[in-house]
């Protein structure tokens, strides 16, 4: 018979629990004590007290004389590039991408015929390689010297560059943002389509009988029913986003159009680098800090939910 | 207003593939339903009374024939634009808004229809030579078109407007406590008065429930089925309801259709309905308890079952045949001098009546279901028993239609 | 704290301006003259027939809008992958050529050999690397995941509530708080490059086992043994196993590892198929990781040296570039042909655990 309290159970348990101990419970503590610790040596992996200013180094705007007395600040690579960039790419591809997959799944689920192969084709972008895909689309947004891809051709911007050598900051960050709406797409149309199939029908005939017309059906039917599956997009979509980093590197193999130069910069991408550069104590300070920045995003986004989503 | 189904005919498609026939769910229905009337659409499960109804409501598209609302048609009409309202088996109330937004929600989508007005006064017009060319109008003046007709416009209802149909609706099917909840929070039985002030809420040319009160538990039935009644009446909208509950539509209806297969069987007023039945579906379906049937023979225009003479056919002739009888339970009477006899078996005293169950070599079930006066006195064993002509009906063993 | 009340009070006033409760009316609009009101349908003057042929043209229009969005979509959705089929079978010319070619001109296959090449792109070694960290991945995941799944849906224990919890809520924490540490977790294990068990087992030329590669594989293996999110699915799976077939083993005298792999395991096969292509496919399309703590081309995985095979600057070989590409991402698509189904599930019930 089931005990009670079967202690056998923690045998089961006993791989698991020591993996999450080792790889997950003490790399949050140990991350968040290295961020606060000062002087951080890290052969010796060990510093001399607590402190604030591994977050503000991160911040740091340094001054440099140009030779003539004048000091010009000089913005941290992180404040000059990363939040900005990670900032474009979360409040630019998560609306773009849920607004896209919502249209495409109301529309795939008002259809029969072709439904199914519409519905592979869709989720293609989701089986493949962030990494590999990406420099499919560095060859798609070819141009410059290395003559014109299919966009420039398809948009008629010749010569444009946008992923290569010297390319702008704004145009790699609309390329990059191009890639990433399509990279996102499947997964949203997959929760969004199953969230539709699951509004029971009669809703509808009722509305239509009510003489709701097409779109009032969809505003005040299909998307209040569908809200649960807006909001956990939504939330998983922004956190995702704020974590961009392998489509960077897939479309441009470092952090900016030219090398040394990291005006691709996202946040993640800098925790990345300090560990390579021994500078971890910034890296965890910069990973404590997107931790936090992501629990406030989730926090605002569930409180302005609360009344709006119907379960 | 006048419904009108004329050859109304849904077949669902089979699947030849899966070897899936046809299914003929109605069957060339020809009714005319008059306008303020509370019909019963009545019919065992798979007779096509749900179709019916999805086909007027115009959920689904007929195969063939016409639905006419009055004097238009609307056969081939999207339900949004025909004016209907409809109570669902599941009442399928939004789950996400109020019960005052459920209410409102048809009121959102409908305009009114006023007649179109001047808001300031207007001078005339009056051209160079000083005659008048267009007469001077006050304000609130309604405005004529070139043939003197006036020009309506629509619009859309004010909050306030909406707000005074939805309390009065709420008032009538006494909903007005539960405004702002929401659907999951209330009963089975509230849910439904909120689907039904839902449907009533637009003033609809015609109401449409669909099996009302199969949800409901007994006591709530009852309740619930005079209600229905008492709106229709205080409404004076055309309703057509469906079951399959005999006792519900006899109680409520002014007319029964009775289905079977998509076949209308007959259609009458529910007393004229159980006292001439038209076939032995018909005869057996309507009734509690049900109907007995027995197998039998008639000779020289007199009935025989059993080789018993049990009734002289009297005026209307019947040639020599077999027979099906049937025989309501209250169509017995005991009478020591009685051509009819029975087996007893259990004698049941119900206060008002007295129940035996007896058995009979020629009734078609096992057993015979007799319903006498209490004040008959009966004793165990064998039971003579003479018949009420108006209680027996005679059907062609083959046809099952009504000879006598 | 303002800027929050700002967000809700302006959400308020949207959401009156939607409804159509008047909500600051008073209940006494009973009195409003609405017993005259006409109702009408919106275009209730217009004839039945004509109602009809609008349906009808409607209902042709919206299917063609439909379907055209539909068709843009698709091919937006394809062109990339169809664009990297034809590159990969270009010369680097017409690549390059300013007016683009939508087929090759002429069909290089010897861009295919050309980029497996070892000094290119160095494909047997990384798809031994990436197979075999994979398959162990994945099998270690299994193992854990049913043991875990087992104790929490079948087993009573003590803190069990708590304990799953508390693993959800680890669902919750960005991996980048992790890695940084995991890293200097690993480099002391002696996993890495230069560290103890490379000392241990020196590399010699010419034979493939050495300490470095043991830990380098340690490296991209253990720490990703445990995957809380499929012990969530399994659990869920395992609870659906009615009761009654627990019972009747016990009643056989069989116990409880009999009912867990006899059983349990037999029936939650689907699942377990979803999760093994799933986190087979996780470990073909990792990059971050093992990009970490196994950058010795001998060991890199294939994603890994998919990128760094090829460099950004110079003259960009694009041709080879994206036959290696083709040939990383076929495998993929070859999977998702033949398991759609198990990846869609899997994905899904994944993604509705929200």
């Amino acid at each position: 018979m089931q005990k009670k309290n079967d202690w056998r159970a923690w045998l089961y348990l006993a791989p698991v629990i020591i993996l999450l101990a080792v790889f997950i419970f003490y790399p949050l503590i140990s991350t968040i004590a290295i961020a606060f610790t000062k002087d951080y040596n890290y052969t010796a992996q060990s510093g001399s007290g607590f402190t604030f200013d591994n977050f503000a180094t991160i911040f740091e705007t340094t001054y440099v004389d140009d030779g003539s007395g004048n000091l010009t600040a000089v913005y941290s690579d992180v404040v000059k590039y990363a939040i900005p960039n990670t900032l474009i790419i979360v409040f630019v591809t998560v609306p773009v991408s849920i607004i896209l997959a919502l249209l495409i799944s109301v529309g795939l689920n008002s259809i029969k015929f072709l439904k199914k192969i519409f519905q592979t084709i869709f989720f293609m972008p989701y089986v493949t390689n962030a990494i590999a895909v990406g420099m499919v689309f560095s060859v798609i947004f070819m141009g410059g010297s290395n003559g014109d891809g299919l966009w420039n051709t398809i948009f008629q911007t010749t010569g444009y560059t946008w992923v290569d050598q010297g390319a702008p900051a704004s145009r790699a960050m609309l390329a990059l943002c191009v890639y990433s709406v399509w990279h996102a797409l499947p997964f949203k149309i997959l929760i969004f389509l199953s969230g539709l199939q699951n509004i029971d029908k009669q809703y509808y005939d009722a509305a239509m009988i009510d003489s709701a017309g097409k779109m009032k059906i969809f505003s005040s039917i299909t998307v209040p029913l569908l809200s649960p599956q807006i909001l956990y997009i939504m939330i998983t979509s922004f956190i995702g986003s704020f974590k961009e980093y392998t489509s960077v590197v897939g479309l441009f193999g470092r952090a900016g159009t030219l090398s040394g130069y990291n005006n691709m910069y996202t946040i993640v991408y800098y925790i990345y680098d300090t560990i390579s550069l021994r500078q971890v104590q910034y890296g965890c300070a910069a990973a404590v800090m997107l931790f936090v920045v992501i629990l406030i995003f989730t926090a605002i986004q569930f409180a302005v939910s609360s009344k709006r989503v119907y379960y | 207003m006048e419904i009108r189904l004329k050859n109304l005919t849904k077949v669902f498609p089979g699947n030849p593939k899966k070897g899936i026939k046809d299914t003929i769910a109605v069957n060339n229905l020809d009714i005319t339903i008059p306008d303020g009337k509370l019909i019963g659409l009545l019919g065992p499960s798979g007779c096509g009374k749900s179709t019916t109804l999805y086909l007027i409501a115009g959920l689904q598209v007929p195969t063939s024939g016409e639905i006419w609302f009055g004097d238009e048609e609307v056969t081939r009409l999207s339900p949004d634009k025909r004016g209907i309202g409809l109570v669902f088996q599941n009442y399928a109330l939004y789950p996400h808004m109020t019960i005052y937004k459920n209410v409102a929600f048809p009121l959102t989508n409908l305009r009114v229809e006023e007649n179109r007005v001047y808001k300031v006064d207007v001078p005339a017009k009056i051209d160079s030579q000083g005659n008048v060319v267009a007469p001077a109008h006050k304000a609130g003046d309604i405005v004529l078109d070139v043939d003197g007709n006036p020009l309506k416009i629509k619009r859309k209802l004010k909050p306030e407007e909406i707000d005074s149909i939805v309390r009065k609706t709420a008032k009538l099917v006494q909903i007005e406590d539960y405004l702002l909840r929401k659907p999951n929070q209330l009963s089975g039985g509230q849910q439904q008065r909120v689907a039904i002030a839902r449907a009533l809420a637009k003033s609809p040319r015609v109401l449409l429930l669909d099996e009302p009160l199969s949800n409901l538990d007994a006591r709530l039935r009852l309740q619930t089925r005079e209600e229905i009644r008492r709106l229709q009446q205080r409404t004076g909208v055309t309703t057509i309801f469906v079951t399959h509950d005999q006792e519900e539509a006899m109680s409520i209806s002014d007319e029964i259709v009775v289905m079977k297969l998509g076949v209308e069987q007959q259609r009458a007023h529910p007393q004229e309905i159980y006292n001439n039945p038209i076939n032995k579906f018909v005869a057996n379906f309507l009734g509690t308890p049900p109907i007995n049937f027995f197998n039998g023979n008639v000779k020289e225009n007199k009935l025989y079952i059993n080789e018993e003479c049990v009734l002289d056919l009297g005026e209307k002739k019947l040639a020599d045949q077999e027979v099906t009888v049937g025989i309501r339970p209250e169509g017995f009477e005991v009478d020591p001098k009685g051509a009819m006899h029975v087996e007893c078996q259990n004698i049941e005293t119900l206060g008002r009546d007295i129940s035996i169950v007896a058995k009979h070599p020629c009734c078609e079930r096992p057993m015979v279901k007799i319903i006498i006066d209490a004040d008959t006195k009966v004793q165990a064993g064998i039971v003579t028993l003479r018949l009420k002509p108006h209680k027996v009906f005679l059907f062609n063993t083959k046809t099952e239609e009504r000879i006598w | 704290m303002n800027i929050f009340k700002k967000i809700g009070s302006s959400f308020e006033k949207l959401d009156k301006k939607l409804s159509t409760q008047p909500t600051n009316v008073k209940a006494s609009y009973e009195n409003v003259e609405t017993d005259n009101l006409k109702l009408v349908i919106r275009e209730g003057t217009i004839s039945i027939d004509k109602m009809e042929k609008i349906q009808k043209v409607m209902k042709v229009i919206s299917l063609i809008i439909i379907y055209g969005f539909l068709a843009l979509m698709a091919i937006v959705v394809i062109l990339p992958f169809y664009w990297m089929i034809i590159t990969s079978l270009k010369t680097n010319d017409e690549i390059r050529a300013t007016t683009q070619t939508f087929w090759p001109m002429v069909v290089m296959w010897s861009n295919y050999a050309n980029a497996l090449n070892k000094t290119v792109f160095d494909f047997p070694t990384y798809l031994i690397n990436t197979l075999i960290v994979g398959i162990i991945s994945t099998l270690g995941t299994l193992i854990t995941t049913i043991f875990a799944a087992f104790a929490f849906a079948r087993l009573n224990f003590k803190g069990k509530d708590i304990l799953f919890m508390i693993l959800l809520a680890t669902m919750m924490i960005p991996g980048e708080m992790m890695v940084i540490t995991n890293y200097i977790t690993v480099a002391n294990f002696g996993w890495l490059n230069d560290g103890s068990l490379s000392q241990l087992w020196p590399s010699v030329d010419g034979q493939w086992f050495s300490g470095a590669r043991l830990g380098a594989y340690l490296a991209m293996i253990v720490p990703f043994w445990v995957s809380v999110l499929y012990i969530y699915l399994l659990r869920q799976n395992f609870k659906q196993i009615p009761n009654e077939l627990y019972l009747a083993s016990k009643v056989d005298g069989k116990s409880d590892w009999n009912f867990l792999w006899k059983v349990m395991v037999p029936l939650s096969s689907p699942t377990l198929i979803s999760i093994f292509i799933l986190k087979l496919m996780g470990a073909w399309n990792s990059y971050v990781w093992p990009n970490l703590v196994a950058d010795d081309p001998d060991f890199r995985l294939i994603t890994n040296g998919l990128r760094n095979a090829f460099s950004v600057d110079g003259n960009v070989q694009y041709g080879y570039q994206m036959a290696a590409t083709v040939v990383v991402t076929v495998p993929l698509l070859l999977l998702f042909i033949f398991f759609r189904k198990y990846i869609m599930k899997g994905v899904g019930r994944a993604g509705i655990k929200g």
